[in-house]
């Protein structure tokens, strides 16, 4: 037996060969039969990572950012609107509170074991410059980020799943972009892929990456009000060198016209204010390594 | 669950402001009453003795996490492995020409895996089409599984689930039960000179914050040869051992001993062998038979399941 078969999954009733089809399945537009019923994948492995988040970090992220608050919180103060919204003059207006939006600088919820910082997607996003002038340009990150993320555009049957999808030029900017035009590939990882593709991240890119000392860090001087301290999201940058150490590009490196470097957003239900040092504290139960600037 | 006055004692300064609060409020009511003992003459009051303040411990809740992934259920098994075999049937076809240059080794060696992957999911190929060339598949598979042997000795297999320590019983070493939580018993005399299981607990000197005393009793108690790492400041449990059931009861203070997790990172503990006799890696199954009952009921929620 080998090893194959060996690690291949357990069958509780002996596996025999699929029924032969006597009536042909329906054919759809592209010539692929449709089944009779909504197949939808579910998971086919338990994933480690996942196991690690659930049996340890969760853990220990509850007691790290649990901070005792033994009375009911006051109510949150009322700010006057711009605007009297009782004057019939001015009643249709957009009327914000005085002082700017307040949501950065809400403090955290109350811990409890529900709200525990928790990865919900993993997203990485790249730019490619000379797509502008040639959207074929784009071919090579577009199955790059197949090759590392693994997804597809409803995959397994959901529809949630939009695999690689191509992100365009949001404004008209003289001399750099121009609106509605290709620029880039961005992917979303969600459950076990993102594990999956964080594993790799921290066992096979990161350490084999030159002068890379860590996901760069601002001092403790940096306000934690701030929208980015509050948004529950840890981006950092990886160099073009660093995408052929993927194992998954590795091994067929010369089918790529070239390497392209990419934006990793970790993206998770932390909020309120300091809610990025949260993240920070949930991906190093996961190894990634942070240093000062 | 704590009175007031166990509180107090982990501030550092006691505040005098309780102790005025504890006498009665000046009302009318309590003036009147005030004022007509005043008139005769005071009954002695026997000397109140008053609880002295309440001690308070520190105790460390060592923690080896797991090493390796849950052994999935029966019924896990059974689902991914039908998940499996539906990714199998509805995926996209692989591009095998864009990651293997045809003819190379690399390639004959993956169809050929990619085979036997089929055969586990779906089982041996239809009997019609396998009759029609029957000669030729059974030569074919027969080559196929020899060189299949040879090419075991290339794949590395898998490091064992169970270690050596699960198969001798050896409950001190760190590697047993590599899939669970373990956590450490001390087997530790206690003020009677009776030797308890217990976590591993100390004192908390003058002015120490509860966090530094838990790592300073931890090494203490454990030795210094590992690194261990105290998880957070706040404590995550506490534990009021009952009081001795003597008339003198009202005497002895209170103890409270407060947890806190931490986890180990390298090396192992090498009690001094005066104070501790033994220390044990457990599972919170394995805890139950050897912690007292109270002791038990204390900490079992505090424990991981898995």
């Amino acid at each position: 037996m080998s090893a194959t078969a060996v690690t291949a999954a357990r069958h509780l009733r002996p596996t025999k060969a699929a029924p032969r089809i006597l009536r042909p399945l329906p054919l759809s537009e592209k010539r692929l039969p449709v089944p009779h019923v909504n197949v939808i994948l579910r998971d086919t492995h338990s994933c480690r990572l996942a196991d690690h988040y659930y049996h340890t970090v969760r853990d220990d992220l509850m007691y790290m950012t649990y901070t005792h608050e033994p009375h009911p919180r006051k109510p949150p103060r009322k700010i006057r609107p711009t605007y009297d919204p009782n004057d019939p003059y001015t009643k249709h207006r957009f009327n914000p509170p005085i002082g700017g939006p307040t949501w950065s600088k809400q403090p955290p919820p109350p811990t409890t074991a529900e709200n525990v910082v928790k990865l919900e997607r993993i997203q990485l996003h790249c730019m490619v410059k000379e797509a502008i002038s040639s959207k074929s340009q784009l071919l090579g990150a577009i199955m790059a980020f197949r090759a590392i993320s693994g997804e597809s555009a409803g995959a397994g049957g959901r529809r949630t799943s939009e695999g690689v999808q191509i992100v365009r030029g949001k404004k008209q900017i003289g001399g750099w972009i121009r609106q509605g035009v290709p620029v880039g590939v961005k992917v979303d990882l969600k459950g076990p892929k993102m594990w999956d593709f964080l594993g790799i991240l921290v066992e096979c890119v990161l350490p084999r990456l030159r002068e890379f000392s860590g996901v760069p860090m601002e001092g403790p001087s940096v306000a934690l009000s701030t929208p980015a301290s509050a948004s529950g999201v840890v981006s950092f940058g990886l160099p073009p060198e660093a995408m052929a150490l993927f194992p998954q590009i590795e091994v067929n490196q010369d089918a790529y016209s070239r390497m392209y470097g990419m934006h990793i957003h970790f993206i998770t239900n932390a909020e309120g204010m300091g809610a990025r040092n949260r993240v920070r504290q949930l991906l190093s139960g996961f190894q990634i390594p942070f240093a000062r600037k | 669950m704590l009175p007031r006055n166990a509180l107090s004692a982990c501030s550092r300064r006691t505040p005098t402001r309780l102790w005025a609060l504890s006498r009665p409020l000046a009302t009318e009511a309590a003036a009147t009453e005030a004022a007509k003992p005043s008139s005769s003459t005071l009954p002695p009051h026997p000397p109140k003795q008053r609880r002295p303040k309440p001690v308070i411990n520190t105790g460390i809740i060592l923690n080896r996490s797991p090493l390796i992934t849950r052994e999935p259920t029966l019924f896990e098994q059974a689902y991914h492995a039908y998940q499996a075999r539906i990714q199998r049937a509805l995926f996209n076809p692989f591009p095998d020409e864009f990651y293997f240059k045809p003819g190379t080794i690399l390639e004959e060696r993956f169809k050929k895996e990619e085979e036997e992957r089929e055969r586990e999911a779906f089982g041996p190929p239809r009997k019609a089409a396998a009759s029609k060339d029957s000669a030729f598949t059974e030569s074919e598979s027969k080559s196929a599984s020899e060189s299949s042997e040879n090419q075991s000795d290339n794949v590395d297999e898998p490091m064992p689930r169970v270690s050596e320590a699960d198969k001798k019983g050896d409950v001190r070493s760190l590697d047993r039960r590599m899939d669970r939580n373990l956590y450490l018993l001390v087997h530790a005399k206690d003020q009677k000179g009776k030797p308890r299981w217990r976590f591993p607990q100390g004192g908390r000197e003058h002015g120490e914050l509860l966090h530094e005393a838990a790592k300073r009793d931890l090494f203490a108690e454990c030795g210094d040869h590992m690194d261990a790492w105290i998880v957070s400041r706040n404590p995550i449990g506490v534990y009021e051992p009952p009081l001795p059931a003597d008339t003198e009861a009202e005497v002895i203070p209170k103890t409270y001993i407060f947890f806190y997790k931490a986890h180990i990172l390298a090396g192992q503990v090498q009690p001094d062998g005066k104070n501790i006799l033994d220390f044990a890696w457990l599972t919170k199954e394995e805890l139950e038979s050897r912690v007292d009952k109270e002791y038990w009921l204390a900490i079992k929620d505090i424990l991981s399941d898995f």
